[in-house]
């Protein structure tokens, strides 16, 4: 973690034009991920964070989508990029994972196959040395046989190992900046656990940095070194983790992480639950997006609440709970 | 709460599938999706019922209820028993214990009011005095949270969390004792999540209802049972009182799934056990204890023979050889 600034994201903003006129689905969003480190952006579903990612790779591809602000990749607006740099930047620089690694997989062909072409795509290597690169990063995946999994087809696979695969393809190219999208949501929680720990290995190994998308507050606990709370479209507050879940300050933090049931702890009697339920995106409040559901609530927050930042640590919230 | 006869009696159950063709490759397969299961489920408690993808919890909650026909074995509900009654023996038993499914929208009919879908659980059980119907949706609707104006409602107006609070209403409809609740939570948003576990508890105390709660989830488990059973490949490996089950395991496979569960408290403790590989296909189970080939400290004796689920030197009841001491730490 030298601190140096790898993706910088300044209000960003993806709308859709419908039969209804422009519907805002991300609200003006800006983070950055240091080179080294794991940035989780965390939020229900609907809270627009899936989106910002495939805005920042560029996936976006409905032609309705309109998208503003600016996403900074080592220096380079990438929202401006030509195409063909944007490809050779994808899967190279900057990679994916999916909560679903079957979907991202051909069917067709091996999962070796697979990874030497991305390979042979981004760099300037043979097909021997391409599949020797590959058997090697499936091995540094945790994967006994990786001779024999490169062979295999991707139905062949379990969703656990088809997570490594997809990890191992994601690495092929030394990227300085992985984006995982729920990357074990699908997965069983023994499973979870092994991926988890293979993340956070290879940002020591490998040294790229990861942007986390996740809803799971556990997951977040405990790879990201900062995070960012996303909530109807917007930043509620973003901060360093051990200090975020020391001392959360958005009432939609306190009252999300409060509502999750523990495994260790006095066990209550009631869950504290958030009342009501995130606004779908043509019916958000005007004002700040939680104050329809919040208790701390009154006539100001019809605004919109600005984000703050106090020592590192963002609110955006009138009635911000005091640190 | 052990005085009472248990409301449901599960006794040595089976089931297996039969999966592929003779034409597919790896050809005609057997799963065994449960091997000899046996446990009590007493009247008002809670038990869960929690394992990862394929341990067989789904296909047991569903053959509790009849909705699939096991292939060895008894199931007793209130004394009777169900596992070889005819579909017309069954029929009123039926209104006693219903199911609540993890994805409400597949679960509702799309093109049908919520009144309608509703009605069609009274009205298939001989209800049919419209007046009556209308009156007691009403009170449904109001028992779950919702408003009585919901009821002319299509499927696709309401949240996530409202349609299992309408997959709720529609279970309760018929008064039932036990409900199957099979992953309830599991697709919901945690702020919502907790209100239908909320709402689940409230009615369990007005209507003196029974649960078994089927989820992946060992924290909403711990929240909501009394009582946890563990599975894993089609077998109980553990069975007991929440809080000994999840604070104490006997099982080292229990141990390993508490402490994969990444806690929402960045300064927990990181996984002590971290299993290795994923669990064995159910069509082909390793010998022996079915959890060896993963298991942290299986012996030989581990794969040749088989250990019963029995009730142990400190009163625990669970299948291991060498279950683990108090304080569920691996030795």
């Amino acid at each position: 973690m030298n601190g140096e600034t790898l993706l910088e994201v300044d209000d960003l903003r993806v709308s859709f034009r419908t039969g209804q006129g422009v519907l805002p689905i991300v609200e003006g969003v800006s983070f950055v991920v240091k080179a080294g480190e794991i940035l989780s952006v965390v939020g229900e579903s609907g809270s627009g964070k899936s989106l910002t990612a495939l805005a920042i790779m560029r996936l976006i591809t409905d032609p309705n989508a309109v998208i503003t602000g600016s996403v900074r990749f080592r220096g380079q607006d990438l929202l401006g990029l030509p195409e063909p740099a944007m490809r050779s930047l994808r899967g190279g620089a900057i990679a994916m994972i999916f909560q679903d690694p079957m979907t991202a997989l051909t069917p067709a062909y091996t999962v070796g196959a697979q990874i030497v072409e991305q390979i042979m795509a981004h760099r300037n290597a043979g097909r021997m040395a391409a599949r020797t690169r590959a058997i090697d990063l499936l091995g540094a995946m945790g994967i006994a046989s990786p001779r024999d999994i490169a062979g295999r087809y991707p139905h062949q696979l379990s969703g656990g190992m088809r997570q490594r695969v997809m990890i191992a393809m994601a690495l092929s190219c030394d990227p300085a900046l992985l984006i995982a999208d729920e990357p074990t949501t699908a997965l069983d929680v023994t499973v979870q656990a092994q991926i988890l720990e293979l993340i956070l290995r290879l940002r020591g190994e490998f040294g790229s940095s990861v942007l986390l998308i996740t809803h799971d507050m556990g997951v977040v606990a405990k790879v990201a070194d900062r995070v960012v709370v996303m909530y109807a479209g917007a930043i509620a507050e973003a901060g360093a983790t051990r200090a975020l879940f020391a001392r959360p300050a958005h009432p939609y933090t306190i009252g999300l992480l409060g509502a999750i049931p523990r495994l260790r702890g006095p066990r209550l009697v009631r869950l504290p639950a958030i009342p009501g339920a995130p606004p779908a995106p043509h019916d958000r409040p005007s004002g700040c997006g939680f104050a329809p559901r919040c208790a701390a609530a009154t006539g100001i927050c019809a605004a919109h609440p600005p984000l703050i930042t106090h020592d590192g640590h963002a609110v955006a919230c009138f009635h911000a709970r005091a640190a | 709460m052990s005085d009472a006869p248990p409301l449901l009696q599960v006794r040595n159950l089976t089931k297996h599938f039969n999966v592929g063709s003779r034409f597919a490759s790896g050809g005609r397969q057997v799963v065994q999706a449960l091997d000899d299961v046996s446990f009590d489920v007493f009247a008002g408690e809670t038990l869960g019922l929690v394992g990862e993808s394929g341990c067989g919890k789904s296909t047991l909650g569903r053959c509790l209820l009849r909705l699939y026909d096991a292939d060895g074995g008894r199931i007793l509900f209130n004394g009777h028993d169900i596992t070889a009654m005819t579909e017309r023996a069954l029929r009123p038993l039926r209104a006693d214990m219903q199911m609540v499914f993890q994805d409400p929208y597949a679960s509702l009919n799309p093109r049908r009011r919520i009144g309608d879908l509703l009605a069609e659980a009274l009205i298939a059980h001989g209800q049919t005095d419209a007046a009556a119907n209308r009156a007691r949706l009403a009170e449904l609707m109001g028992l779950v949270g919702l408003a009585p104006d919901h009821l002319d409602r299509f499927p696709h107006e309401f949240s996530g969390g409202q349609r299992q609070r309408i997959g709720i209403a529609r279970a309760l409809a018929l008064n039932p004792k036990l409900i199957v609740a099979d992953e309830p939570v599991s697709a919901l948003d945690v702020s919502i999540q907790a209100q239908v576990v909320n709402l689940l508890a409230d009615l369990q105390e007005r209507l003196a209802l029974t649960y078994v709660f089927i989820a992946h989830d060992l924290s909403v488990v711990r929240h909501i049972a009394d009582r946890v059973a563990v599975m894993y490949l089609g077998t109980i490996v553990e069975i007991g009182a929440t809080d000994d089950v999840l604070h104490e395991p006997a099982h080292p496979y229990t141990a390993a799934l508490i402490s994969a569960v990444p806690e929402p408290d960045p300064l927990a403790q990181t996984a002590r056990t971290i299993l290795q590989g994923e669990p064995p296909s159910p069509a082909n189970p390793p010998s022996g204890c079915r959890f060896h080939t993963r298991c942290p400290i299986a012996q030989p004796r581990c794969a040749g023979e088989r250990p019963n689920l029995s009730a142990d030197a400190a009163g625990r009841t669970v299948a291991c050889h060498f279950p683990l001491t108090a304080g569920g730490r691996l030795p």
